[in-house]
């Protein structure tokens, strides 16, 4: 029967199997609008002739990861169509074919140059994307000139619910354009600038003023939201913001900095198509070079609404004019993979100062350090001589420790007797062993090497004694391990006591024979292990906006006057909704748990201890507790270990805010392989950490309980 | 030992307020799901104000750009994937919760320990060397590779809870069986497993859970639309430039919908299940 | 159907041993029960005739075939377990056919064979129930058909009525006499009641310590115990033994001399142990001349049985359990004069009969 089943099964996996018989393959992180123009572009193409084309949209999360591990192995696109700010270091990698002699139709010279690194010409421009002050005709007569107008005017449009200005203040790219504006900047003459400046603190300091005129750390799509219903006069964001406002829109230049009487110059990224290196080259330039050229460029502008770089494709409409306009100063987005790092403490020096966590100048001060530490050159490669000669004394050890173990006659004996039991775990074993215990010791062998711009160093154990001893920050810093560990920990012991009593409680009545629709009440409850919890844990993020979370609203309502409360400005309330929302999806596995055990205990006992006078606390306590435990504890030791790694959670309802303050151990590992560079030896040593603590908790507990738990 | 009256309204009005508390944020999906517009919902209230089904005709008729339906296609492809997964999770993992729970062979107790490690290794930081690995076997970018992670995935926690299970089951019907000369597959096959059936059902469910709700590891590993699995499709409704809150509200309930059936259908296995309550002879 | 030879079987843990040296030949068609105090090995024993154990020495043969070696499924014996063992998942009828589907046996036969013993059960009602749905007498039947279906060499029946209230347990233990009788089949039964190992044995084993302390009929056991060990686990209520002597006198006990009581050796010198069944014993009032015995005591309790009484009497130092018709004249505290008609008399160093 088995047999018959893994057939079929053989059968539909292949059937499923998806196969692409496409001439060119692209890869894109488009959405929406542009990727309809895209689409349409690419049946152009196919109409013309030009050969089949398949569009894969990648999702934009896992986009540089996905093209950075597939290339080099010959498993990626024939075109990849990214913005250029990871040229530099994709270009380096060696992922892209250079295309220097590849004829296009004119682009605009900026975004031509957009294109180039290290002198040679990598792909070909389609379309940038840069920021303009966005208005509503129906409340701004005349956009205003300068920020100290804007300022003006914003506050007086503001009241009753309405903002005069909402725009993603928190992140460094819309605080770019006023950076600039005040004569700083992050990247200049190739190489990073200092953040510390006094032109960084003006800049930081006006980002601070003009954020205050918006809500509290909107997301894009709250911002969409007030600008449809009239509650934001003006916006500051790109030409992605425009597609399906059903309301008209007007566009014009970023405002002139009054301080300095410079104009606010955004950054101009360009989204480019480049051709990959592999056997597909020749049908992959004729589809890029389409792409270029100006019928793609028309469609793209009217179904995609993009605003092209090809030249001779006007603008014809007024916000893609004052894009036109804005381009004309803004300022093209670096490449260099250096680059990349100045964004994370940038960032954190924005919220700081819109929080009012720190003066502008300490921020500023902060983020130089930090910026500092990120760039700092890799440690001095270690010699692996001692560390070979470790691994070979261990293996010998291991080696020999199983070979004394063999040459019992007995042992061996037992192995013979048993033989056929061993293929029962066999495949079980085997598929752990290469899928899942492989990566997992490939991934601690990587930390014992640096991952620095793309080049590998061996250090040794260098990682650990910087995590471990928290050499780089004071304990006190969020950043350092020890305050990470701290907060796991509580993160993980707050955790699992709230879904093991509120499990228990439920459970305590949900057991009892005369509560009503026992049944549905047991179904309603696991609904929230029911539903994927990346859907969940969005929603609750959702739900703790500062002025249109429903949590607020029902602050509000109890305590009868507007909470308006930032939930991730400090460490508590951030940490208080990570742990309500991860409650939220734990209880129920505790409830069934416990239900599950309370069967299994006979009523007598507590009916005894009734009969001998004990009341129904007392019974719980000294009967039914200490029956319970032991079922409990498995769960609880698991439901923990699960809790010490729950990345989903923390990155997507606090994001680690405020400061990286709410981030645990998991999640700090992730940010430093994806986002901070790639330092993927530095993120594995932390995975490691991770296990061994997680190790040593479990034989801790296993020891303190006599028996195997975990 | 039924207690006062008061009790009973108390306990009863605590169940009402959890079950609304647990409900809320879902009720949230279903008004973004049924309202028009992109945006997420404003209030206090998840009621829908007007109602529309524009999200879940946009979401359910998604097709490529050769017209065939890609929404069922990535719809099938999960399904198969999840199935596949539970199947496969199912088969590697009762063989080996088995003879740990019924033999004593040299390696036993380290071999049990080692299964239960692998639940503490980090997962984020694996997709990396996971994606060179199936390369290596040359299962990129194909569904049965992925098929292959998630049933290892799900493996360590199926044996923990079969072998939880199996050892409630009594030896002497084994050796019953035995004895009306059965051999060790005809016994695990026509005794054990029909006894398991809770069991197999919660682990059963866990690995298809698992394997339809993943989607970093199916976004790295899968390179081709028709071959891309619910998440991944529904992570790109809330991807960077805006997100789409009325396509993702209305495509998680599509996606809920299968899991949220399969759990109420298995529900009353799951206690018995996860528990290891007794076979009763 | 074939005998069962045992020869030199052990069995051990380590040090620990469970069976020693136990050779017994069970001959084609004889019911052998095994008794003893749990954790004698005599589950032990009856699981390694099965091969659900391995034995770490010696040889079990059945019929003419060495079957130590073999798998159990492969020895063609039954087993009636103590639990029953029912597949929980499997009506009466898929229960009883079981056995036959795993031999390949064709539909028809089987169908044939299942009507048969359910026939000879009075199962017929009950085939398409599930054994959660049957009451414990009625899970004992099917536990019993499942094994008669297979008609196998050998039955192995591991206290198959101890899950049985008393009633019914007497009911079926003449069930299962009948049935013997009807199949005449080799049976080997382990219990630790020693009724249902008198009532039902053609010979009776006593395991003590994993050591054979004596094989013979119901009869021989009875009478002749072997040592002090069968001799108190055999009868109900349970021999008394006391510390005596023999000299050229004949036997006393405590000092007070009893004379050549029938069952002491003529060549029996020195210290003894005296087991005395309640049953063997005559009480008298103390006056009277009916035995004319110098042993006398008070009574300290009694118990009645219906038919008969027991009276728990102290002389001296001991105690001693008399069994009298009922009605008793005796009450707590009357002094009796006890007149022992039969004694067993034992080495008190080994234990041994003398």
């Amino acid at each position: 029967m088995i047999v018959r089943w893994l057939v079929i099964l053989a059968a539909v996996l292949a059937l499923a199997r998806g196969a692409s018989a496409a001439d060119v393959v692209v890869w894109h992180a488009w959405m929406g609008a542009e990727e309809a123009g895209l689409v349409a572009a690419a049946q152009r193409f196919e109409a013309g002739g030009g050969g089949r084309v398949s569009l894969v949209a990648v999702p934009f999360g896992v986009f540089d990861a996905k093209i950075e591990t597939a290339i080099p192995r010959g498993n990626g696109p024939d075109v990849v169509i990214a913005g250029h700010g990871g040229l530099g270091k994709w270009a380096r990698m060696g992922l892209f074919e250079p295309v220097d002699d590849l004829v296009i139709a004119p682009q605009m010279p900026v975004a031509e140059e957009a294109m180039r690194w290290e002198g040679a010409r990598y792909g070909v421009p389609l379309a940038y994307k840069t920021l303009v002050l966005l208005y509503d005709p129906a409340q701004v007569a005349a956009p205003p000139k300068t920020t100290d107008e804007l300022v003006a005017l914003a506050r007086s449009l503001a009241g009753d619910g309405r903002y005069g200005l909402a725009y993603e203040a928190g992140a460094a790219f819309y605080h770019a354009p006023f950076m600039h504006g005040f004569g700083a900047a992050m990247w200049q003459d190739g190489a990073l600038s200092r953040l510390d400046t006094p032109a960084h603190a003006g800049a930081l300091g006006l980002s601070a003023r003009l954020a205050a005129l918006g809500p509290t750390r909107p997301s894009s799509e709250r911002i969409g939201q007030l600008y449809r219903e009239g509650k934001a006069a003006m916006v500051i964001s790109g030409p992605w913001f425009v597609a399906d406002l059903g309301r008209p829109i007007a566009a014009a230049p970023l405002p002139i900095v009054s301080e300095t009487g410079q104009p606010a110059r955004p950054y101009l990224t360009v989204d480019g198509a480049y051709v990959t290196r592999g056997p597909n080259t020749d049908a992959a330039r004729a589809f890029v070079s389409f792409l270029a050229g100006e019928a793609s460029a028309i469609v793209r502008r009217d179904v995609g609404g993009q605003a092209v770089t090809t030249l001779g494709v006007s603008a014809d409409d007024p916000v893609r004019t004052a894009l036109a306009a804005q381009a004309a100063v803004a300022v093209p987005m670096p490449s260099d993979p250096k680059a990349l790092m100045a964004w994370e403490p940038l960032n954190k020096a924005l919220r700081q100062t819109q929080r009012g966590a720190a003066s502008p100048e300490g921020a500023a001060a902060e983020a130089q350090a930090w910026l500092e530490l990120l760039t700092r050159p890799p440690p001095e490669p270690a010699s692996p001589t001692p560390y070979l000669m470790l691994v070979g004394v261990l293996g010998l050890l291991a080696v020999g420790r199983v070979a004394q173990r063999l040459s019992s006659v007995e042992l061996r004996g037992q192995i013979a007797a048993h033989r056929a039991d061993y293929l029962w775990v066999a495949p079980a074993a085997l598929a752990v062993l290469v899928l899942v215990v492989a990566p997992f010791l490939v991934g601690a062998t990587v930390s014992l090497f640096a991952h620095y711009e793309g080049s590998w160093t061996f250090v040794g154990l260098r990682h650990f004694a910087d995590i471990v001893l928290s050499r780089d920050w004071p304990i006190t810093s969020p950043m350092s391990f020890p305050f990470t560990l701290a907060v796991t920990v509580l993160w993980t012991i707050t955790n699992v006591f709230l879904h093991v009593t509120i499990g228990v409680a439920l459970a305590l009545v949900l057991r009892e024979p005369w509560v009503r629709l026992r049944a549905v009440w047991r179904v309603l409850l696991i609904v929230p292990w029911a539903v994927p919890s990346y859907i969940t844990a969005l929603i609750w993020r959702t739900m703790f906006d500062a002025q249109y979370g429903a949590i607020n609203a029902v602050l509000s309502l109890v305590l009868g006057h507007p909470v308006e409360l930032d939930w991730f400005a400090r460490f508590s309330t951030a940490f208080a909704a990570n742990l309500v929302t991860n409650t939220w999806l734990g209880f129920p596995f505790m409830m069934v748990i416990a239900l599950g055990a309370m069967q299994s205990i006979p009523r007598e006992l507590e009916e005894a201890a009734l009969i001998d006078g004990a009341g129904y606390f007392t019974r719980l306590r000294h009967v039914l507790w200490p029956l319970l435990r032991p079922a409990m504890l498995p769960a609880v030791v698991l439901g923990s270990v699960w809790t010490f790694n729950m990345f989903n959670v923390i990155y997507l309802v606090s994001g680690g805010e405020p400061d990286g303050a709410t981030e645990i151990l998991i999640s700090e590992a992730w940010r430093w392989a994806f986002s901070r560079g790639n330092r993927y030896g530095y993120a594995a040593a932390y995975a490691v950490v991770i296990f061994g603590v997680l190790f040593v908790y479990s034989r801790f507990t296993n020891r303190l309980l006599g028996k195997r738990v975990l | 030992m039924r207690p006062n009256p008061v009790v009973v309204a108390l306990a009863h009005v605590g169940l009402v307020i959890v079950s609304l508390v647990t409900l809320y944020p879902v009720l949230w999906v279903v008004k973004m799901a049924f309202s028009p517009g992109q945006g997420f919902s404003v209030g206090l209230w998840p009621i829908p104000s007007s109602v529309t089904l524009e999200h879940f005709a946009a979401v359910l008729g998604t097709t490529a750009s050769d017209g065939t339906w890609l929404f069922g296609r990535q719809l099938l492809n999960s399904l198969v994937v999840s199935g596949a997964t539970s199947l496969l999770g199912l088969v590697l993992a009762t063989t080996a919760a088995y003879a740990l729970s019924r033999w004593d062979f040299p390696g036993k107790e380290p071999g049990l320990g080692a299964f239960l490690v692998t639940q503490m290794f980090p997962g984020v930081v694996m997709s990396v060397p996971l994606y060179l690995l199936l390369d290596l076997l040359g299962m990129l970018d194909q569904l049965a590779g992925l098929v292959l992670v998630y049933a290892t995935t799900a493996v360590p926690f199926s044996v923990f809870t079969l072998k939880g299970y199996f050892d409630t089951i009594p030896r002497d019907l084994e050796e019953a069986a035995m004895l009306d000369g059965a051999g060790r597959v005809r016994t695990f096959v026509t005794i054990i497993l029909p006894l398991a059936r809770p069991a197999l059902a919660v682990t059963g469910l866990f690995s298809f859970m698992t394997a339809w709700n993943e989607f970093v590891l199916a976004a790295t590993l899968l390179g081709d639309p028709r071959s891309f699995t619910l998440p991944i499709v529904l992570q790109r409704y809330v991807d960077d430039y805006g997100a789409a809150w009325g396509s993702f509200a209305a495509g998680a309930i599509v996606v809920s919908i299968p899991v949220v059936a399969l759990f109420f259908a298995l529900q009353r296995h799951f206690i018995e299940g996860l528990t290891a309550g007794g076979v009763k002879g | 159907m074939a005998g069962i030879q045992l020869r030199s079987v052990e069995k051990r843990y380590g040090d620990t041993w469970v069976l020693r040296g136990i050779d017994v030949s069970i001959a084609d068609g004889e019911y052998v029960v095994l008794v003893g105090p749990s954790g004698c090995g005599k589950s032990t024993l009856l699981r390694s005739i099965a091969g659900l154990n391995d034995i770490t020495g010696g040889a079990i043969h059945i019929g003419a075939r060495d079957v130590t070696r073999v798998s159990p499924r492969d020895r063609n014996v039954a087993m009636v377990f103590q639990s029953y063992a029912l597949y929980p998942h499997m009506t009466v009828r898929e229960n009883l056919a079981f056995p036959l589907k795993i031999r390949k046996d064709p539909p028809a036969a089987i169908q044939a064979a299942v009507a048969e013993v359910a026939g000879m059960l009075e199962l017929g009602a009950l085939l398409d129930r599930l054994p959660g749905q049957l009451s414990g007498g009625q899970r004992q039947r099917v536990a019993m058909g499942r094994a008669i279906v297979r008609r196998p060499d050998v039955f192995l029946f591991d206290e198959p009525l101890s899950n049985l209230d008393a009633a019914l347990r007497h009911h079926m233990r003449v069930e299962l006499k009948r049935l013997h009788r009807r199949l005449g089949a080799t049976v080997v039964h382990v219990t630790h009641d020693q009724v249902e190992a008198l009532t039902l044995a053609d010979r009776i084993l006593v395991l003590h310590q994993g050591v054979v302390q004596q094989v013979g009929p119901p009869r021989e056991l009875f009478d002749a115990p072997a040592n002090t060990f069968v001799a108190t686990f055999l009868g109900s209520p349970a021999m008394n033994l006391l510390p005596g002597r023999v000299d050229d006198a004949g036997l006393s006990v405590g000092g007070v001399a009893l004379g050549w009581v029938d069952g002491v050796g003529k060549a029996v010198r020195g210290d003894v142990t005296v087991g005395l069944r309640p049953t063997d014993v005559v009480a008298a009032a103390p006056s009277s001349a009916a035995g004319a015995s110098p042993w006398v005591g008070a009574v300290d309790v009694t118990e009645s049985l219906g038919a008969e009484a027991l009276l728990h009497v102290e002389i001296g130092p001991h105690k001693l359990v008399v069994q009298v018709p009922e009605p008793s004249p005796w009450r707590a505290g009357a002094q009796v004069q006890v007149v022992p008609r039969r004694v067993h008399v034992f080495d008190p160093g080994s234990g041994r009969r003398l």
